[in-house]
């Protein structure tokens, strides 16, 4: 009888024990899954959100990724950048904190408007109606509205509504300017509880007052094929030098080095004790599993099963205890990571289709070879046990007395 | 007032300008400012040493100042990752550090004011009063709401993970019970020959799961107590920070203790009713 055999008799002999170790595996391993989601789950879906509107280079003002200020000049920077061999496409962008009323009723909402030099930027999901590129009944100021301020409002495409530049509340000389909805959008970082609507330059500086063309926040690069973003990066800085130009690569590095720091360390932490909360249990599991059945193994022993084949047969009840329990984890992981991302995007202040825990195959290698390593290191002390067990006095002892 | 990106020209400044600031200091009386611990460390400053201050990195409008003490940056969970390279001037030095000598209404300007109101329920009305008044300013409450606050967020986090460790040592507690509940099946057996109800043996499992768990919980919380210690000057060194990452409050003591007692009983009583339940003779093996 092979040891994988007598590994599976034992096992289906102590069902109840074996059933509650599997579901104890089970468990910790899903929390170590969701522990390896984690540890760069907020990276991935990042970079997802910064690559998704196909724009790889960003040139922001000397503030840094950080303070959203105008860029001096930027027109002049765009049309230069826009001239460069490595670059397919530029757009520049304008934000403001603006009101937005639907005509005929006094209900206001403040919301973020964007303005956009290139109306065909994808920077948004179009999820009814039409982009502002596309649409000819929006008249000189089109709008796309984010879906909350669409639920908000109760607005639709063709909805008439007045635009005011300033917040709900400020006291503002400016007038509204007429605006007309063309379509409804899904804005990749929308924020929950803020609203956010984008239209035209032309029509976002006539809402502003701005008497011309004003400087833009920040600038959009997309790169070509051919070039790649470093490449981008580096002819816009001698281009321009000086210029604080990002690659998605190096706002995800900053990023992975300010605010994501407090979710890996938690991630590490929580990995660490959830791998040695995983062999605590299981080896002892094993070890009193052991002692109960000294006898038993003892007797083997005496038949003529070596040393060698009960220390596998020790090695193959950890490695089926881990092993079903490590296979359940993952959909259980799966589930558990879903309860636990929708806690976390609670957070405030944070784009509604960021998330925490993203499926990766390097966290499905990682969690099988921490859980094999874990069977090894669980079965140790019980095999050495076994190894070292005086057979004729351990019969005496279990059986005769 | 917060001037961010001064406070960062005025580090980089601070970093290189202590030497060259030494020849002055003797016969000129500078004004004070504080330094954060962080910035005197990285840039080897002392109280008493003079240093120069600039707006930008250039040096084009500088200043020298004489360092009056050094401070602990008041640790910020929101901010911890940040280095803090600070340091704290008086704000008439600072405005004549930073205005713009052909803008005389730059003298008058602060990037924000912070305010005290007598009653903070009155932050949300005050807000929209002062902007009703003064056109073109933000006023916003600076206290967060529960719904507001991220730590409140995190809290729920771990709360959460607890539940769910919980559960996992739980089966692992239940199959380690059963284990031991199966040991002793010949001592259960000659105990219920002799007599002794199935009540009274599972209530003294009970008693011994209330020893077990209670001693259990104790145990953790010792191991929770001394690793506090090291968890903390872990994160501190890595960050640079005062800020405390892991506190055993009497409150989280017994609410482990609450929680571990009855599962530890709920466990022995489970696993030891999976035996007692059985006809007296198959618990003897007859």
């Amino acid at each position: 009888m092979t040891a994988l055999n007598l590994a599976w008799r034992t096992v289906r002999r102590y069902r109840a024990q074996t059933l509650l170790a599997i579901t104890g595996v089970a468990v910790i391993g899903a929390l170590l899954f969701d522990m390896l989601l984690l540890s760069r789950g907020l990276l991935l879906s990042f970079a997802d959100l910064l690559d998704r509107g196909g724009y790889d280079v960003r040139i922001v003002s000397g503030g840094g990724m950080t303070l959203r200020l105008p860029i001096p000049g930027s027109s002049g920077i765009a049309r230069a950048v826009a001239a460069l061999p490595e670059v397919e496409r530029v757009v520049s962008l304008r934000m403001m904190t603006a009101t937005l009323q639907v005509n005929g009723q006094p209900r206001a909402a403040n919301m973020t408007l964007v303005g956009v030099s290139d109306v065909g930027a994808g920077l948004w999901t179009i999820v009814r109606g039409s982009n502002l590129a596309d649409s000819a009944s929006g008249g000189t100021c089109p709008l796309v509205v984010g879906r909350q301020l669409a639920q908000t409002l109760g607005l639709s495409v063709g909805s008439d509504v007045r635009l005011n530049a300033e917040e709900s509340g400020v006291a503002s000389a400016l007038p509204p300017v007429d605006c007309r909805v063309v379509g409804i959008g899904q804005f990749a970082f929308s924020v929950p509880g803020s609203d956010d609507a984008a239209t035209t330059l032309p029509a976002f500086y006539r809402a502003s007052g701005e008497a011309r063309e004003g400087d833009a926040d920040l600038i959009l690069v997309a790169s070509r094929d051919t070039a790649g973003p470093e490449r981008a990066v580096a002819a816009i800085q001698r281009l321009r030098p000086g210029a604080s130009v990002y690659s998605n690569e190096d706002v995800v590095e900053q990023f992975n080095r300010s605010g994501f720091a407090y979710f890996r360390q938690i991630s590490i932490v929580l990995s660490s004790l959830t791998m040695v909360f995983a062999f605590l249990l299981v080896a002892t599991l094993l070890t009193v599993s052991v002692n109960q059945r000294l006898g038993e193994i003892a007797a083997l022993r005496a038949i003529g099963i070596g040393r060698r084949r009960i220390a596998a047969m020790l090695m193959w009840e950890s490695a089926l205890l881990v092993g079903v329990g490590g296979l359940l984890a993952l959909p259980l992981g799966e589930a558990l990571a879903l309860g636990l991302d929708h806690i976390l995007r609670q957070m405030p202040g944070l784009p509604e289709q960021l998330h925490f825990f993203v499926f990766e195959r390097r966290a499905l290698v990682i969690h099988a070879g921490l859980l094999i390593a874990t069977a090894f290191a669980a079965a140790a002390y019980p095999m050495w046990l076994t190894a070292r067990m005086p057979i004729a006095a351990t019969l005496r002892r279990e059986v005769v007395d | 007032v917060r001037l961010g990106p001064i406070i960062a020209a005025a580090a980089v400044w601070a970093a290189i300008a202590p030497a060259a600031a030494e020849a002055p200091a003797a016969t000129t009386r500078h004004p004070s400012i504080l330094v954060s611990r962080q910035l005197a460390a990285r840039a080897h400053l002392a109280v008493g040493d003079v240093v120069t201050l600039g707006r930008d990195p250039q040096g084009s409008r500088r200043a020298e100042f004489r360092i009056g003490g050094i401070y602990e940056p008041t640790p910020d969970p929101m901010r911890f990752t940040a280095s803090r390279i600070e340091a704290r001037l008086h704000l008439p030095d600072l405005v004549d550090l930073v205005a713009d000598p052909a803008d005389p209404a730059s003298r008058e300007s602060a990037n924000a004011i912070n305010v005290r109101l007598a009653d903070p329920a009155d932050a949300g009305p005050f807000s929209f009063d002062a902007m009703a008044r003064a056109p073109g300013v933000i006023v916003r409450p600076a206290s967060r709401s529960r719904e507001d606050d991220p730590f409140a967020v995190l809290d729920r986090f771990h709360v959460a993970i607890s539940v769910v460790t919980m559960i996992g040592g739980t089966a692992f507690l239940l199959a380690l019970m059963v284990i031991r509940a199966e040991e002793r099946r010949e001592t259960v057996g000659i105990l219920r020959l002799v007599g002794i109800s199935r009540r009274t043996l599972l209530a003294s499992v009970a008693v011994e799961g209330v020893l077990i768990a209670a001693l259990g919980a104790v145990f953790g919380i010792v191991i929770a107590v001394a690793s506090e210690g090291l968890v903390n000057r872990v994160f501190q060194a890595r960050y640079d920070t005062a800020l405390v990452f892991v506190r055993v409050t009497p409150s989280i003591a017994l609410r482990a203790i609450v929680i571990a007692a009855p599962l530890g009983i709920l466990a022995g009583i489970a696993a030891s009713w999976t035996l007692l339940r059985r006809d007296l003779l198959s618990i003897i093996r007859r």
